[in-house]
């Protein structure tokens, strides 16, 4: 025979509907936004792992100078790789951005077309789909570059470039400001052939099986190519950003969002247990009752656990049907909104379902178990005499008579629900933490524009292409070389500046490894105010992300070589724009071997018009600089007011259920108090009004905690999704928000607990209970 | 007249499983009058009381309380009437369970402003030295007498006590009547004390006897016994 209890159930659910109703609605939205997430992420991820073979991603790019001779090319083919032409040419547009002009790739670097019909002729072009919804630009829209004019005929993705980077260097991607297109092979050639870039793409025969492996072939294939051509740029498939952020990005945020999964169901599962910790306190005589007759501990354990873990399973499973079918295209449409991925396939996911609906299930047993567990330890006798303290009598916390009745009984209710209000505070440090995050991105990402702003190197930096003759030609044509380049830099602006620079890279640890401009600087220098004299400085971004302080060592290494150099830091320059370091010019040339004359570039404030362009590689300005700012805002500043809402309705549902809960413990003694002439508003005052202290004070104590957290997170984000540096920023107005927004929500929660209180009858007090 | 009660009419349920409680009763009792009322269970002498202290309503009928009539108060009204005028004393006692002894009593101090002293009356309730402990650190007996000392610390007009001693033994339910005895007499309370044992009439000066919702007996009571005095 079934057990008779659980017919209580269909009525335990009738009498607390509200209360399961609210936990059902949270659980239901949690995992369907985050099973949504998972499916959406997974066919995502499967889309581009599949991307790979089915558009034929390169294993990786070089470039060269000039064009490759059929003998250079069969010779480097010789290192059993396939060599694939894939020249580009950078053009500004009119609207501000710069776009890099493909011609269609028919074997290797695939296009997808996502919407409309690839360019077939003269005039027409297809944009990245990205790049034209940050730009507003449509199918059937006109580009123009200088006096060329096209017409978009198709979306793309380019499946080499799911990340817009424009140079692999860069901080972050930019999908705003750069683009790639594909124009007919004949519009190719008719574009500026000054600007054609000679990026040459390579597959190998055999592919590397493991990342090992991979490392080991592109540093073999780096040495062959080295003694066939000069090599202007190489970059394996997993040096590739453009390529690979995308994919390491998905990654991660996977196991951010199932992190959230798991706290928020932990925390509705302490909720009902405190729930349920209330229930047994008023039911203790039929407990006892039960017990005495027979019931076991552990049938009693299933009745009590019984409709948490039905309403976690059905909210599962709504929650999964939600998910599969409109939050997937939300969260899809999230990964659109940065990346230009290909078009993917919804795909089962049985590893997102066993984490959306078993995994809560399983948390919510095994917190609930052990919480009934330990209530229903006690003897028969013990429930029959509601004696449910397992310990001697507690003694009542002396409170002194000084302080106002008001007082005491305020501070009295805190004592008593000091379990409740611990799991509040989980709930306010989660909830908070989220809300932080939602709050102090945008913020982050202003102050850093202005920080950059404020200490920029200068307004410009002119970075010197040196021609790749003065490097590795013949002594001859090295000389003539340099000395066309120094006749072709040089300036008359007055503002202009020498400096000499150097890249190398970090040694890889926590942080990805990421190039480091070194500076080589004019002694007393108008933009870099140090006194370098024969030490080194590092810039505030680089001892900020690399904790270094004066007096450390840091150690650099050649990018594409084991050699590595030791720096001792004299100081940490105010720069936050980039990783860097600074010496005097002196220091580096003679460092780098570089020679007494060499100079990278110039620094000034105004804009440098008489230099050969050829000569110039790169520009920093402050667009430069505030790419990364504008693409995170591009990409997550949407989401951001997503995490907030969230944020909030955890809030009111935690704050909601537990205050609910006290008020419901203390039934008996509000109705009592209105027997004796309490007013509602005079009860609220006790009962609410001590919620309301605990909520501001847990509110105030979360926030050091938060900002704790937060450093750890920041840090621990910043360091493994991008190189560069954005400073933590915490706008002290943040937490006068925070505090704002929680106790806000506390008090639209404690209008609805006035009206409890009102509902409480006042025969509640002649119940013949204790 | 202090407390005037005309035809109260009083049923719970609908149809067929309307039960008609009070079934027209008249009742007048003088200030300072210890009243008891007596009946088996079901004759409605708890509901009466509800009626009398305004947590229950009559469907017909009238209590006047010094001239002011209960039904034609609001809610807010009541509960300052309740605030003003009345104690209350259960048979399962009601004490805030998270309160001292102590800070029970303070939650009815604090609704008059001249309250009776709390560490005098602490004293009269022989709680003085118990007065930080938690009520489920009391015997029932001084559970009862710190309700007691809740209803009375702020000095009611009336004392509303509903089976004062009903989950008491011998000893302890005659030394709760003889503290409530004392408090009539030393603060001049009116005593309404419902009541199923009949013995405790002896020691009023007025027994109502109810039965299926009506007065059988009401009369004055000549001679009274001391509470201590009183055997069952």
């Amino acid at each position: 025979m079934k057990s008779p209890l659980r017919k209580r159930l269909p009525r335990e659910l009738k009498s607390e509907f509200g209360k399961y109703l609210v936990v059902f609605i949270m659980m239901a939205i949690t995992i369907a936004f985050v099973s949504g997430f998972l499916v959406a992420d997974g066919s995502m991820i499967r889309a581009y792992d599949d991307s790979f073979q089915k558009y034929n991603i390169e294993d990786g790019y070089f470039r060269t100078k000039k064009k490759l001779t059929t003998t250079q090319k069969e010779d480097i083919e010789k290192s059993d790789v396939k060599i694939y032409e894939n020249f580009y040419i950078e053009q500004k547009l009119t609207n501000g951005s710069t776009v890099r002009f493909f011609k269609n790739r028919k074997d290797v670097d695939k296009v997808c077309l996502m919407k409309g019909r690839m360019p077939e002729k003269s005039g027409e072009i297809a944009v990245d789909r990205m790049y034209a919804e940050n730009n507003s630009l449509e199918i059937g829209d006109w580009v123009k570059s200088g006096k060329r004019a096209f017409r978009i005929t198709g979306l793309v993705a380019l499946s080499d470039y799911s990340a817009l980077f424009q140079n692999n260097n860069d901080t972050m991607f930019d999908s705003v400001k750069f683009g790639v297109a594909i124009v007919t092979d004949k519009d190719f050639e008719a574009l500026n052939q000054v600007k054609l870039q000679y990026n040459y793409a390579w597959v190998y025969d055999k592919k590397p099986e493991t990342e090992k492996k991979e490392k080991k072939m592109a540093e073999d294939l780096m040495e062959d190519m080295t003694g066939v051509v000069t090599l202007e740029s190489f970059v394996p498939q997993f040096q590739n950003q453009s390529i690979c952020f995308t994919g390491d990005d998905m990654g991660s945020d996977r196991a951010m969002m199932v992190m959230l999964l798991y706290i928020v169901m932990a925390i509705l599962a302490f909720v009902f247990g405190i729930t349920i910790s209330n229930t047994i306190r008023k039911e203790a005589g039929v407990i006892g009752t039960l017990r005495a007759s027979g019931y076991t501990r552990r049938e009693l354990i299933i009745h009590y656990m019984s409709l948490p873990v039905v309403i976690t399973l059905i909210g599962a499973l709504v929650g999964n049907i939600l998910g599969y079918t409109l939050l997937k295209q939300v969260c899809a449409g999230m990964y659109y909104g940065s990346y230009s991925l290909p078009t993917y396939v919804t795909i089962w996911n049985a590893e997102a379902f066993w984490m959306t609906t078993v995994v809560p299930v399983i948390i919510m047993l095994t917190i609930n178990s052990g919480i009934l567990y330990y209530k229903l330890r006690l003897s028969p006798l013990k429930f029959i005499r509601r004696d449910l303290s397992s310990r001697k009598q507690k003694r009542a916390v002396h409170l002194s008579t000084k302080l106002g009745i008001f007082r005491r009984f305020r501070l009295r209710v805190i004592f008593q629900n000091i379990s409740n209000y611990m799991v509040l505070f989980v709930g306010i440090l989660f909830a908070n933490l989220l809300l932080f995050f939602g709050l102090l991105l945008p913020s982050v990402l202003d102050h850093y524009q202005e920080e950059i702003q404020g200490n920029m190197l200068a307004k410009y930096q002119y970075i010197l292409e040196v021609p790749t003759e003065a490097m590795s030609g013949s002594k001859l044509e090295s000389l003539l070389a340099l000395m066309q380049y120094s006749n072709g830099t040089e300036t008359e602006n007055k503002t202009a500046e020498k400096f000499s620079a150097y890249t190398l890279n970090t040694i890889p640890g926590q942080a990805k490894s990421e190039e480091v401009m070194l500076y080589g600087v004019e002694p007393d220098s108008r933009y870099i105010k140090a006194d370098l004299g024969k030490g080194v400085y590092v810039s505030a971004a680089y001892a900020d992300k690399y904790q270094v302080e004066p007096g450390d060592k840091i150690t650099l290494k050649e990018k594409y070589e084991r050699k590595r150099y030791t720096f001792k830091v004299d100081g940490i320059y105010n720069y936050s724009g980039a990783v860097s370091v600074f010496m005097s010019r002196d220091k580096l040339n003679r460092t780098f071997d570089l020679g007494n004359d060499y100079y990278a570039g110039y620094f000034s404030n105004t804009k440098i018009r008489d230099i050969d362009e050829k000569y110039i590689g790169t520009v920093i300005d402050l667009e430069a600089l505030t790419k990364v700012s504008r693409q995170l805002d591009v990409s997550m500043g949407n989401m951001m007011g997503l995490v907030n809402g969230f944020a909030v309705m955890i809030y009111m549902i935690v704050i909601y259920l537990l205050s609910k809960i006290i008020i419901e413990k203390n039934a008996q003694s509000i109705s009592m108090t209105k027997i004796l002439g309490y007013t509602n508003g005079e009860i609220s005052r006790l009962y609410i009004m001590s919620t309301m202290l605990v909520v501001i004070i847990e509110l105030l104590i979360s926030l050091p905690i938060e900002k704790a957290v937060m450093n750890v997170i920041f840090r621990a984000m910043m360091m493994s999704s991008m190189t560069g540096w954005i400073t933590l920023w915490i706008d002290p107005k943040i937490y006068v928000e925070m505090f704002l927004v929680g106790f806000i929500t506390y008090v639209a929660v404690a209008l609805l607990e006035y009206r409890k209180i009102k509902k409480v009858p006042m025969d509640e007090a002649l119940k013949n209970v204790e | 007249m202090f407390l005037e009660i005309r035809g109260i009419k009083k049923s719970f349920g609908t149809g067929d499983s309307c039960v008609n409680v009070l079934k027209g009763l008249d009742l007048n009792i003088e200030k300072g009058e210890f009243c008891v009322l007596l009946g088996p269970s079901g004759s409605g002498k708890s509901t009466l009381l509800n009626i009398i202290g305004g947590i229950d309503g009559a469907d017909e009928g009238s209590i006047t309380i010094e001239g002011e009539r209960l039904e034609d108060m609001t809610e807010k009204k009541l509960s300052l009437y309740r605030r003003k005028h009345l104690g209350y004393i259960f048979q399962m006692y009601n004490l805030i369970p998270n309160l001292t002894v102590r800070e029970n009593i303070e939650v009815g101090a604090y609704l008059r402003e001249q309250p009776l002293d709390v560490d005098e009356l602490l004293h009269t309730l022989g709680l003085y030295e118990h007065q930080r402990k938690l009520p489920n650190q009391l015997s029932g007996g001084q559970q009862q007498r710190t309700a007691i000392g809740r209803a009375i610390v702020k000095n009611p007009d009336i004392l509303l006590c509903d089976e004062p001693t009903g989950a008491l033994d011998y000893h302890t339910s005659k030394e709760i009547l003889k503290l409530i005895e004392t408090v009539n007499q030393r603060y001049g309370n009116t005593i309404i004390m419902v009541t199923h044992n009949d013995a405790i009439k002896d020691m009023a000066d007025r027994v109502v006897k109810l039965r299926d919702g009506m007065i059988r007996k009401n009369y004055r009571n000549e001679v009274k016994i001391p509470a201590i005095d009183l055997e069952w």
